[in-house]
């Protein structure tokens, strides 16, 4: 049963991904007094790329075609590591957060290898930038994460989680609200949203995810899409469940799930909100205003763990 | 003698590797005597490989005494962690030696090919008698020997005044270095009976705090000098570079893994542990170190710089298991110091494996491209597929991805710094876990460091004729990469294999500890791990639509050229920016002719980085010695009266020393 629910959990993960991105560019278009499209348009555009034929650089070799390939596996692993409607994961056991974050690095990894693979001076700025970008994200999305595994003494995700279960709404502490806002900075950055990339435009000055999949066609680039959607939708659920998880199923009745399935589904449209907020109410940063805006998530991080001092006690 | 079995297979290595192959190369230059030599050097290598193995399972440590013809005492013994060093010295030298022979036959001409294999068996000899050696003298003696063979490696292949230079200054350091690492042993002689280890281990107990904290401080200052802590690491991104590949990859892969031996002997074996403090010294500095390599390694262009500086960063992480590990043996915590321990020792073995394979294919890329340099390269997987899939597997692993060797031990160096937020101590609990964003920041950097490397050098397009027509390199360069790569995937992806035995080498270092459930959880999870993430990606693959090759988008110009390609220096120029307070670069700009500034004929601009150390450190250093050196002349007058006065001096002051001393 167990097994069950954990599985039906990587697959919400995975298959409600495109629904996130459609529901969040919607509420962005209805906050911005547009009509916007359906919904369910991702799905539509998955569909689409997959039908398509493949377009490949001449000069590329076996990594261009690889890369999506392996980024997309890195990133459903990801997903096999996040609780979300009952305190448990398929990794639980032994599937720690560092490898987490290593695993999106993996995918992060070779889609920049993809990139500059292309040959087009595109690729090779989205890559560079990119690399910026999450080296130093990569700081504070751990040290975030080591606060609140302090506080649980656990390090794995499910068992976080479950601690966090066990406390009060109202036990609070300042070591989870540092975490929770420097996560937040980082999931921001991870994902490639506003104020650190514009995952809508395609000009050459402000691009860096969009530069990397430039020369990305056909099922590869649905792929990739696909990927990013899920890194997007596993970050949501991961800030749910470290930091909101009250209301997750506790036994494995069909009706627990069924309730924590709906709320988490008023949680996370709560963070799409605040998501589709943020991201029509702030310009994009400069590129060399995002090392600033990293630094301070991490140096929050960093107040967070030292915060866990105070809690323990 | 008192020798068994394995004693007198560690006697066929020594005289094999340091007799018989020296002299058949010296005596005949034909081929048939090099190919001799070269297969009595791997079987030797493989033979090691055995005896480490073997060494290890055994109860009693095998030992080989040679003290009755040598002029000191002289005496090997593989206990566990010798056994652990000598596998992972003839496990790299294996590939490192079939990767050699075709390079070594394309680059060097006959005397100097034979004087070259010559050298390489003496110095693969001088390591494993560091990694054995049981007493004092024959460890000095291997050390010794080390540093000078290795010195005329780098010679041999070329003497323009430059490379005398680097040699010189690795000399010079290698023997500051070792002059402390000789006072670390000196330290114990009034405690102890003799120089062997046994002796040494039993002194230990009772030698009183400061002298333990001066063997500590030698140890740490010896052995950082070899293995490239920063400050002490002017040498390496020197010396590492100009060698032969194969011999940078013996260097970079093996040679500072001997310092990490060295430090783990001293300060775990002998002294099982230094003062309270040494843990958090040993922390600070390996994480500047760890941090400012992989900065100066991003900012370099020639890949074999680049390659020696990320060794001094790759160093750095594993001092960073080793303090952790310190710090959990002052708290009086043996479970977390296993952890560490085994993460460091495992990040030592495997930045042997990656650090071979990369500069064995930096070794195959100037062999097919005559050029080191990333800015000319590009293009190099579609030519050469072996090499580049070799390569990116190596990269991989230095830049910590799971499912390559290299991300175990950097888990297990993370979950050993999250461990100590369970400790008792304020300051351990704290700077611990602060120290996972050091660690976080520094595999970061890393893997965009060689996202560039591999990018730059084997994706895109060709940035240099050279580049443009190179071929796959030969048979034995290849198989020398693919074994290593293979090793590296294996590890990746079934740690368990080295984790088991490397748990029960932290068991005997440190008494009491049990086994690290995070040792036992990383082996478990990460094969599934593998499955999910490859058999997503081939059931991904098997999506496939048909495939057309279509122009790179060039904005609607008829075509791109090389040129407009992110070159390697420009990939790394935001992050150069960010961290430009780290570089501090001499910047020259030259306007000719200079009297019109507005209409230069041409202009010249240079940049030179990481020279600071040398400003604030080396130089100030330097002028002091020579200005000594220079008020010491005085005392050399020529005149045979006061030398006559010196000695007469030196007489009384001895006889009133006598004299106060009873």
């Amino acid at each position: 049963m167990k097994i069950t629910v954990d599985i039906l959990q990587v697959l919400l993960l995975i298959l409600g991904a495109p629904l996130v991105r459609g529901i969040i560019a919607r509420m962005k278009a209805r906050m911005q007094r547009r009509q916007g499209a359906s919904v369910w348009r991702p799905y539509a555009e998955l569909a689409k790329l997959f039908r398509k034929e493949d377009l490949v650089p001449p000069t590329s070799s076996a990594v261009f075609r690889l890369a999506p390939m392996l980024l997309f596996g890195a990133t459903v692993c990801v997903a096999a590591f996040v609780p979300v409607v009952h305190a448990s994961a398929l990794l639980a056991s032994g599937g720690d957060f560092f490898l987490l974050v290593y695993l999106l690095a993996l995918g992060r990894f070779f889609l920049s290898l993809g990139a500059l693979d292309g040959g087009s001076a595109f690729g090779g700025m989205g890559a560079s930038r990119e690399a910026l970008v999450s080296s130093l994200a990569e700081a504070p999305f751990l040290l975030g994460l080591v606060a609140v595994a302090i506080l649980a003494s656990r390090a794995d995700l499910a068992g976080i989680v479950a601690w966090t279960l066990q406390q009060s709404i109202f036990n609070i502490s300042a070591v989870h609200v540092l975490a929770f806002a420097s996560l937040a900075m980082v999931a921001l950055a991870e994902t490639g949203r506003m104020p650190v990339d514009n995952p809508t435009t395609h000009l050459e000055l402000t691009m860096i995810h969009e530069g990397m999949v430039l020369e990305y066609s056909g099922p590869r680039l649905a792929l990739i899409e696909w990927a990013s959607a899920i890194k997007l939708h596993a970050m949501l659920a991961l800030l749910i469940g470290l930091f909101v998880p009250w209301g997750m199923a506790s036994g494995d009745s069909a009706w627990g799930i069924a309730l924590a399935l709906l709320l988490y589904c008023v949680k996370a449209g709560i963070l799409m909100v605040l998501l589709s907020v943020i991201e029509s109410a702030v310009a994009k940063m400069r590129m060399y205003l995002v090392p600033e805006f990293l630094g301070v998530a991490s140096a929050v991080s960093a107040l967070a763990v030292i915060f866990t001092m105070l809690a323990k006690r | 003698m008192q020798m068994g079995l394995m004693g007198a297979s560690l006697f066929f290595l020594l005289s094999v590797l340091g007799v018989c192959v020296p002299l058949i190369l010296i005596a005949s230059h034909t081929k048939s005597a090099r190919k001799l030599a070269i297969s009595l050097i791997l079987t030797a290598s493989l033979a090691g490989c055995a005896a480490a193995v073997l060494g290890f399972l055994r109860q009693s440590p095998p030992l080989l005494d040679l003290s009755r013809i040598t002029p000191f005492p002289f005496l090997l013994v593989i206990d566990r962690l010798s056994a652990f060093f000598l596998l992972l010295v003839c496990a790299v030298a294996v590939p490192v030696t079939i990767f050699a022979v075709p390079y070594f036959d394309l680059h060097y001409s006959e005397p100097r090919r034979n004087w070259t294999w010559a050298f390489f068996s003496l110095f693969l000899l001088s390591m494993i008698v560091v990694v054995t050696a049981a007493t004092g003298f024959a460890f000095l003696a291997g050390w010794e020997l080390m540093t000078l063979v290795s010195a005329a490696l780098i010679l041999i292949e070329g003497d323009s005044e430059e490379r005398r230079h680097n040699v010189f200054i690795y000399l010079l350091m290698m023997h500051a270095g070792a002059a402390a690492v000789a006072a670390c042993f000196f330290l114990f002689l009034p405690y102890s009976h003799g120089l062997d280890f046994e002796a040494i281990r039993t002194a230990s107990a009772t030698i009183p705090g400061p002298i333990r904290t001066a063997v500590f401080l030698s140890a740490f200052v010896g052995f950082g000098t070899k293995a490239g802590l920063i400050p002490l690491h002017l040498w390496l991104p020197r010396a590492h570079p100009i060698a032969p590949s194969p011999v940078s990859a013996l260097m970079s892969g093996i040679m500072l893994k001997t310092a990490v031996y060295g430090f783990v002997r001293f300060a775990f074996d002998f002294l099982g542990g230094g003062p309270w403090w040494s843990g958090y010294a040993v922390l600070l500095v390996a994480a500047i170190t760890g941090l400012l390599g992989i900065l100066y390694a991003i900012a370099e262009h020639d890949l074999k710089r680049l390659l020696a500086y990320s060794s001094v960063e790759n160093i750095g992480i594993v001092f960073l298991g080793l303090g952790t590990s310190l710090i959990f043996l002052a708290n009086q915590a043996p479970l977390g110091a296993a952890l560490a321990l085994v993460a460091a020792l495992l990040h030592a073995f495997n930045h042997a494996l990656f650090k071979s394979l990369l500069f064995l294919g930096a070794g195959a890329i100037s062999n097919a491209t005559d050029s080191v340099d990333l800015n000319e390269l590009g293009g190099l997987q579609r030519r050469m597929p072996f090499t580049g899939a070799a390569m990116l597997v190596g990269c991989c692993s230095i830049a910590g991805m799971p499912l390559f060797s290299g991300f175990v031990s950097e888990w297990l160096t993370f979950r050993g710094l999250l461990a100590g937020s369970s400790l008792i101590g304020t300051k351990a609990q704290i700077i611990l876990p602060l120290m996972v964003g050091i660690l976080a920041l520094i595999g970061g950097l890393a893997a965009a460091c060689f996202v560039k490397t591999f990018g730059v050098a084997f994706l895109g397009r060709p940035r240099s004729a050279g580049a443009e027509h190179a071929r796959e390199v030969p048979l034995g360069m290849r198989v020398g990469l693919l074994l290593l790569g293979a090793c590296c995937i294996c590890i990746g992806i079934l740690p368990g294999l080295l984790l088991r035995p490397l748990v029960s080498l932290a068991q005997v270092l440190i008494p009491g500890a049990g086994v690290p459930e995070e040792t036992l959880s990383i082996a478990r999870i990460i094969p599934w791990i593998a499955a999910i993430v490859l058999g997503t990606g081939a059931l991904a693959a098997l999506l496939k639509r048909r495939e057309r090759l279509a122009r790179t988008w060039a904005c609607g110009l008829p075509e791109l050229s090389s040129r407009m390609q992110y070159t390697s220096t420009v990939f790394s120029k935001p992050i150069r920016f960010v961290f430009a307070r780290a570089y501090r670069p001499d910047r020259t700009v030259e306007t000719l002719p200079a009297d019109q500034p507005y209409f230069p004929v041409s202009i010249s601009y240079r940049s030179v980085r990481t020279t600071s150390y040398e400003r604030v450190l080396y130089r100030p250093f330097v002028e002091w010695v020579v200005s000594l050196a220079h008020r010491l002349r005085r005392l050399q007058t020529g005149n045979i009266q006061i030398y006559l006065l010196y000695i007469f001096l030196a007489l009384v002051s001895l006889l009133t020393f006598l004299r106060f001393q009873n």
